[in-house]
């Protein structure tokens, strides 16, 4: 494929080399103006290097696609494969005339070889393009949201830098070809997520939310690579080609038991890194972080890190050798995912901040996912090959549309904040009031009538994470709660009876929190001075969230074209499962109707009605209320304007102020278990530690210091000064000599 | 030399060499006096003439005899130099006391 070579190394490269660019002119040329207005700080740097790398994903994209759609045949691993090999474990053997060469070995199992090299396919284009074009709309927002803020005046190459390293590392990290260097990325990844999170170090709860962020990632970075090395030790390398290859070759020499430990502990750094329960304490307060880092990092590329790497795991526990034996991976994953999942939306109930919300949505739909990927990894390997497609499918494709909405959600909402800021400051004229929150909704409300773009945005991003029917999220969370009840009718499936049932439940609750978030905000009246003052943004902030509604709403399209099962097409090894195609409408329908069965359907429906219709209606009748006089929704939502009135609005105050509500304003008190717990532990090690360097090791120091001391001043006191001295000591120096010297005597 | 009359043992000789040497040795060690010192050294190079008298009686060699003159003839010069430098320190110490004299002390 000579056509690829040149530029598929060119989308993580250029993000990459944008960061010392953009740091060292910033440094340099900090007080020019060309700098701060032209380049606005290094974000047109970064903004045009990351379209650069869009154009390319699309160009590889359009080629990927030419190829098989052109010669009908599939775009296999080894075709997309390009490799450098940089390490590699030889044997010199002597050939017949004498001389000396290096020999590759050929038996997996003695050869090693640590190479770099970019993997093509479905899966990593699907991502490939998710983050392309994630990073560099959300780049764009930045040149809106970031450089009208004064207090960021100044710094902004720093952000900048760091924005291009981080996209340039999930890029990689998703072009990779082996296990080695997604963690290489992924640690990458880790780094820049500290650094942006902490980009106002001045603020104490920044540098410690960034903290926070960074260790707790960390913990599961530390499974990850002993589950990584486990691996290596198994099958030699951690490229997935050979790797797959090992499996159908070798599979039976592989042990079993290390491998799904391994699987395992892979998955707890996915944990970490896409903050599912029990690592899951650093998402919230993340959110310290600019909007634009929020809505990058942690809503739609680097938490979708963790669900890359679970998603990887396919060809490993689809493999025939691996057969039965590696079932408690998907069990463990579609666990997690449902426990956190439901947590994470009873947290999101009692939230004011609107970003905080933001949060918790995405852990909760991330658990979602890991709940659809478990479930296709279990029934990968019990065998069940089209419900582990359906659910992989399903999985990923949320992926998709849970990036575009969130990062589109995130976006709107720092379009609020920016406007809340700038009316706060219209307001409070020069004033410095810090104690304004302009994040908490507590301040906001009746914004619907002044932000239109930014209330349409919001209101179609929450409904594509709802699942209401044909937007978005819908058909592929429909996907991700259809499969996994259907799991419930195969053999053994029982045991993704929690899972499912969770998953419902959970559908109902984002219904609610998520309309309440929304109705908070943009309707009733304004609650604080500053709501009443708002006005829409600036372009570059409206751009994205325009593009993102329509990408949004185009959801039912991919899905009819069947993006579900093409995103995923040829991730397994043994799929040889010719994709049927239906027709576009074919596929819709059936979605709808549960493909003719009625218990799917009844899954289907009853999910839709307690999703779409049960939550919206009650977080509206406890939130909504109607905007001030004279003034109007945008007109798309004349639908929900009768139910907005200022009569019988339900009192909530006995929940809200009840004891679970509390529990779930502390955060279910993880943080103060989790504090207790490095108190006891870490803090008493740490103490053991300090101890025994200071008296053993700076002891040992000290003792060879003091009789190293002794010694010379015991050589000191041989020289007198007094001649007859010295003469004893030639004295006895030329008798040791003699003896010595004289044969026989010594 | 005739061999056959009584002749003194040269072991006899030596160890006459090895008391006298002795004897210098512990004078030279111990003595405060700088010239009592210088008059030790004397008595061990007596002590060793002595030995090579010794050893020229035993192998009946004259290369004995002329290492014990020559021996003498450095002996004198020594002594020589060794009262100039007595001197000196005297010009500068005021004392010839060795014991009191510790400039290489550190």
């Amino acid at each position: 494929m000579t056509e690829l070579h040149p530029y598929v190394v060119f989308i993580p490269l250029l993000p990459m080399l944008a960061f010392p660019v953009i740091l060292i002119l910033g440094q340099l040329f900090n007080n020019r103006e060309w700098w701060r207005k032209g380049l606005k700080e290094g974000g047109w740097i970064a903004v045009i290097t990351l379209g650069i790398s869009l154009i390319f994903t699309l160009l590889l994209l359009a080629e990927v696609w030419d190829f098989e759609t052109v010669e009908g045949k599939t775009y296999a691993p080894d075709e997309g494969h390009i490799t450098y090999t940089w390490l590699e474990h030889t044997r010199m053997v002597e050939t017949e005339n004498g001389s000396f060469e290096f020999v590759e070995l050929d038996s997996t199992h003695e050869r090693w070889s640590i190479d770099f090299g970019f993997q093509i396919d479905h899966l990593s284009m699907t991502i490939l393009f998710v983050a392309a074009f994630l990073c560099f709309l959300i780049a764009w927002f930045s040149l809106g949201y970031m450089n009208t803020d004064e207090s960021n005046a100044g710094r902004l190459h720093r952000f900048y830098a760091e924005f291009a390293l981080f996209s340039s590392a999930m890029m990689g990290m998703v072009l990779a070809d082996s296990f080695l260097w997604l963690f290489i990325f992924w640690e990458i990844m880790g780094l820049c997520s500290y650094l942006l999170i902490g980009f106002y170090y001045e603020r104490p709860s920044a540098a410690s939310a960034a903290k926070k962020a960074f260790l707790t990632t960390r913990v599961g970075d530390v499974f990850l690579l002993i589950g990584l090395l486990m691996l290596f030790d198994q099958f030699g390398t951690l490229s997935y080609e050979r790797m797959d290859h090992i499996l159908q070759e070798n599979g039976a020499m592989l042990s079993v038991d290390v491998i799904r430990a391994a699987l395992i502990l892979l998955f707890v750094g996915a944990v970490g890194k896409s903050a599912q329960f029990p690592l899951h304490v650093w998402l919230p307060d993340a959110m310290e972080g600019p909007t634009p880092v929020s809505a990058l990092i942690h809503a739609a590329t680097m938490v979708n890190a963790g669900l890359y790497l679970v998603a990887r795991m396919f060809p490993i526990v689809a493999a025939e050798s691996m057969l039965h034996n590696l079932e408690i991976v998907g069990i463990i994953i579609a666990w997690i995912g449902g426990i956190t999942a439901l947590m994470a939306a009873a947290i999101a109930f009692v939230q004011m901040d609107l970003k905080r919300v933001l949060a918790y949505s995405t852990m909760s739909q991330l658990a979602y996912i890991f709940v659809g990927l478990g479930v296709g990894l279990w029934a990968a390997n019990t065998g069940h090959e089209e419900l582990a497609l359906l659910s992989f499918g399903a999985a990923i494709f949320h992926l998709f549309n849970h990036a575009m909405a969130k990062g589109m959600l995130f976006m709107a909402s720092g379009s609020v904040i920016h406007e809340m800021h700038h009316a706060h400051h219209h307001i409070d004229d020069g004033d410095e009031h810090d104690d304004f929150d302009a994040q908490s909704m507590e301040n906001m409300g009746g914004l619907g009538s002044k932000m239109p773009i930014t209330t349409v945005a919001m209101a179609i991003g929450s409904a594509s994470i709802i699942g209401l029917p044909l937007i978005g999220g819908f058909w592929s969370k429909e996907g991700i709660i259809g499969a996994a009840w259907e799991s419930l009718l195969v053999s053994g499936g029982l045991v993704m009876l929690v899972p499912a049932i969770l998953v419902v439940l959970t559908a109902a609750m984002t219904g609610f929190y998520m309309t309440r978030m929304w109705a908070w905000t943009f309707l009733g009246r304004p609650r604080s001075e500053v709501a009443a003052h708002v006005k829409e943004s600036t372009p570059f902030i409206r751009l994205p969230l325009q593009v993102l509604t329509i990408v949004t709403l185009l959801g039912i399209v991919l899905f009819g074209m069947g993006m579900d099962s093409t995103m995923v097409d040829g991730t397994f090894s043994n799929h040889g499962h010719d994709s049927d195609h239906h027709g576009f409408t074919d596929i819709i329908i059936g979605a709808l109707t549960g493909h003719g069965h009625a218990y799917n359907a009844i899954v289907a429906w009853t999910t839709i009605f307690l999703s779409s219709v049960i939550g919206p209606l009650y977080a509206l009748r406890i939130y909504g209320r109607p905007l001030p006089q004279d003034e109007y929704l945008p007109n798309s939502f004349t639908l929900i304007t009768p139910l907005l009135t200022n009569r019988s609005h339900y009192d909530n105050s006995k929940w809200a102020n009840s004891k679970v509500a509390n529990a779930l304003r502390r955060r279910l008190y993880f943080d103060e278990v989790y504090d207790w717990a490095v108190m006891k532990f870490i803090t008493g090690g740490a103490m053991l530690a300090a101890l025994f360097d200071k008296k053993a090791i700076d002891g040992l120091i000290r003792k060879m210091s003091s009789t190293t001391l002794r010694a010379s001043n015991f050589m000191r006191s041989l020289t007198t000064g007094r001649a007859t001295d010295y003469l004893v000591m030639v004295g006895l120096g030329v008798m040791a000599l003699g003896l010595l010297l004289l044969p026989g005597a010594i | 030399m005739d061999g056959g009359r009584d002749m003194i043992p040269p072991s006899w000789i030596a160890g006459l060499a090895a008391i006298l040497f002795g004897i210098g040795l512990w004078g030279a060690i111990t003595r405060k006096n700088a010239i009592i010192i210088l008059m030790s050294v004397e008595i061990m190079l007596n002590a060793v003439n002595l030995n090579f008298v010794a050893g020229a009686f035993l192998h009946q060699d004259a290369t004995g005899w002329m290492f014990a003159v020559f021996s003498i003839a450095i002996a004198a010069a020594e002594v020589a130099v060794g009262l100039a430098i007595f001197l000196a320190l005297y010009d500068q110490h005021g004392t010839i006391a060795l014991d009191e004299v510790q400039v290489l002390k550190h």
